[in-house]
């Protein structure tokens, strides 16, 4: 049965295989289910009690634990579409999404990919080629090259040479790379070898390709990108910009929409580069045109993203479409029946990302077991996460916990509703940054605005420490707790206690006579 | 037992009284020493698992949850970690001028050998966790005296890497 809406759509289906995890796999089949598509997940062995497959109709499991064997294995995705009759692929962001391999096997396979063609991600997908379309139609770039380095190959000349020519400080950048894996920045000749072997080697292991990419390092630049639907009869449009300034090794942190340096002048012309360098590639579906924003307001081309962005519900709030069902009318061949005087921006909204991590000791990734998850709600705050109360935290996947974002009628109301959400949330267990996240907006950069790619880099050591309460205050709370002996039996307190090897029992008297103390 | 807050290395120890369930802070002691304290009582519900906590009359909430030898605090919109130690056992996790994984992972690189001279803020590692990788410095000058680990071992959080002596 296809759903209403798909009625009169020139290649109607009913139901869809998210190839995914965690949060955007959820986020992908709620709007499924709300759509009226059955919503199928894939999932891993660690992954058999994730929240994404039980807010999936329904789920096939993929043995196995490395990513090669689960949610990089082509032919065991579309074996499961098969297997559970799933008409279409969802890629979500990361693992196969822009992988026109995958995107090529799905259309092969007879399914209806979401997303642009296997072409459109290719030309996308390589630097050199998409520099090129760039180039061709009139979208600025900034000045680069990439080297060709054989494996075991003699590198360091060929390396030092087009460093040379692009010029210091630069940027290295693994071809096949993204969201901040694989990128190192080089300020000096000395430290090019260490860094391209950082790069590479982190390329690898992330995307299984070790080619290198040597660009000019912008200094005290934004990051502005746009975001662009586009359907299968040549309608394109933009829906406004994102800015994602504030990030950490290239890793974005909080992301906003509008931008706060962003003149209407600009918006247009940066929205208008981006449908040329999505036609360029005769792009369909939605898809992310990021930008460089220098100091003297000139923008540059960054990279395309032909998937969907982490940080895609802060444009959802301000223009009030869905991105998700307008990619699954899109692959339906439905037109947009959307123009672009027809966008407009209502209010700010504001994306903070809660990350596993430890601010205070380098934002070293944290593990451990969600015993507490309590997150705020209430107008204008949206949550998007793949974990709750009880979820274990390793170090297998990603380290990002939720997407925090809110919704308000201008920037000040929006940096208040975020900084109150955020002292709502309360996550123990695991060590995160949300105490950080409060801190860093409370920066007189960030709330005027004039926060840069390079701010967290240089930002004072003060910014990293977390903020405490009175000690005594704290003394007395964990005083009464030993006192009264709390020691919730929630799930996560279960497993995270360790278990005694001679008695099975958790706590055994036995195992804390031995223990050892810190 | 003695109490210290987050990564510090400051001890403190308590005294309560306990007035059918209602606890009040009679002092607290910082490295031995009294400090000043607020009028501070706190009961515990037991159904709502949260903490009523009244600080000079003002009264606040605050969810708490232990884990190992810790116990995690939500109070004032903050996340605060205060660990239990035994009295009498001494702040250091382990012998002095070993560096253990701040995080669990995989050694991917080393960058020193047995007997070099590093330098504090020096990289003497690389550890991959998460798909990234992060470098682990020397925390002082000295002497590398032993490797614990080779290229490619996963190792746990607080496994000792290094050891090094002035």
């Amino acid at each position: 049965m296809f759903p209403d809406w798909m009625k009169d759509a020139p290649k109607p289906y009913s139901s869809v295989l998210v190839a995914n995890r965690g949060e955007i796999a959820v986020r992908i089949l709620q709007s499924a289910r709300e759509l009226g598509l059955k919503g199928i997940s894939i999932y891993s062995d660690s992954d058999a009690n994730s929240l994404h497959v039980e807010v999936s109709e329904e789920a096939i499991h993929l043995p196995g634990k490395l990513l090669s064997e689960t949610y990089l294995n082509i032919e065991a995705i579309i074996n499961a579409a098969k297997i559970s009759g799933a008409e279409a692929i969802h890629p979500g962001y990361g693992f196969l999404s822009e992988r026109s391999d995958f995107a090529k096997a799905v259309v092969d396979s007879n399914l209806i990919w979401i997303g642009p063609s296997p072409k459109s991600i290719e030309i996308m997908g390589d630097k050199i080629s998409a520099r090129n379309k760039m180039i061709d139609s009139g979208v600025p770039i900034i000045p680069g090259e990439e080297i060709f380095i054989e494996k075991d190959e003699d590198y360091i000349g060929p390396l030092a040479a087009a460093a040379a020519r692009v010029g210091y400080p630069l940027l290295l950048k693994a071809s096949a790379g993204g969201g901040g894996k694989g990128m190192r920045a080089v300020y000096e000749p000395k430290n090019l070898k260490s860094q391209y072997e950082a790069a590479s080697r982190e390329a690898s292991t992330a995307f299984g390709d070790g080619t290198v990419y040597v660009e000019r390092l912008l200094t005290k630049a934004r990051h502005v990108e746009i975001q662009i639907l586009c359907d299968e009869r040549g309608n394109s449009i933009h829906l406004n910009e994102r800015d994602c300034s504030l990030q950490r090794r290239h890793q974005k942190v909080i992301e906003e929409a509008p931008s706060p340096a962003l003149s209407d002048e600009i918006r247009q012309s940066m929205g208008e580069s981006a449908i040329k360098a999505a036609n360029s590639v005769n792009y369909v579906g939605a898809g992310t045109v990021e930008f460089l924003l220098s100091s003297n307001e000139q923008f540059f081309f960054l990279e395309m993203n032909t998937r969907l962005q982490v940080e895609h519900p802060i444009t959802e709030l301000i223009t009030g479409i869905d991105i998700v069902q307008k990619q699954f009318e899109i692959a339906a061949g439905i037109e947009l029946n959307l123009n672009q005087e027809d966008i407009g921006i209502n209010g700010h909204s504001i994306e903070a990302r809660i990350y596993a991590e430890n601010p205070s000791n380098g934002f070293l990734p944290a593990t451990g077991i969600l015993s507490k998850w309590k997150f705020p709600n209430g107008p204008g705050i949206r949550l998007d996460s793949g974990f709750r109360e009880g979820d274990e935290i390793t170090i297998d996947f990603d380290p990002m916990l939720a997407k925090l974002i809110v919704h308000a009628p201008n920037r000040e109301s929006a940096l208040r509703k975020l900084d109150t959400a955020i002292s709502d949330f309360i996550i123990l267990g695991v060590m995160t940054n949300l105490g950080f996240l409060r801190d860093v907006i409370k920066q007189d950069e960030f709330f005027e605005g004039q926060i840069t790619t390079d701010y967290l880099e240089n930002a004072p050591e003060s910014l990293f420490i977390q903020t405490s309460s009175n000690p005594s205050h704290l003394i007395a709370i964990a005083s009464v707790a030993e006192r009264i002996g709390v020691n919730r039996q929630s799930p996560g307190q279960l497993s995270g206690e360790m278990v005694d090897d001679y008695s099975g029992h958790i706590g055994d008297p036995f195992r804390t006579l031995s223990r050892i103390f810190p | 037992m003695e109490w210290s807050i987050g990564e510090e290395n400051i001890r403190y120890t308590a005294e309560l009284s306990d007035n059918e369930g209602e606890m009040t802070l009679n002092s607290v002691k910082k490295e031995g020493e009294e400090i000043p304290i607020s009028d501070i009582s706190i009961s515990y519900n037991s159904n709502l698992d949260r903490f009523l906590v009244n600080i000079d009359k003002i009264s606040k909430l605050a969810h708490v949850v232990k884990v190992k030898d810790s116990y995690w605090i939500h109070l004032d919109g903050r996340i605060h970690i205060v660990n239990s130690h035994e009295i009498g056992y001494s702040n250091q996790k382990q012998s002095e001028g070993s560096l253990v994984a701040p995080m669990p992972g995989t050694i991917i690189e080393i960058l020193v050998k047995k007997g070099q001279r590093v330098r504090k803020g020096q990289s003497l590692m690389v550890m991959e966790a998460m798909k990234m990788e992060h470098k682990i410095q020397s925390p002082k000058d000295g002497e590398v005296i032993s490797i614990s680990n080779e290229v490619g071992q996963k190792v746990d959080m607080g496994a000792v890497l290094v050891e090094i002596v002035d």
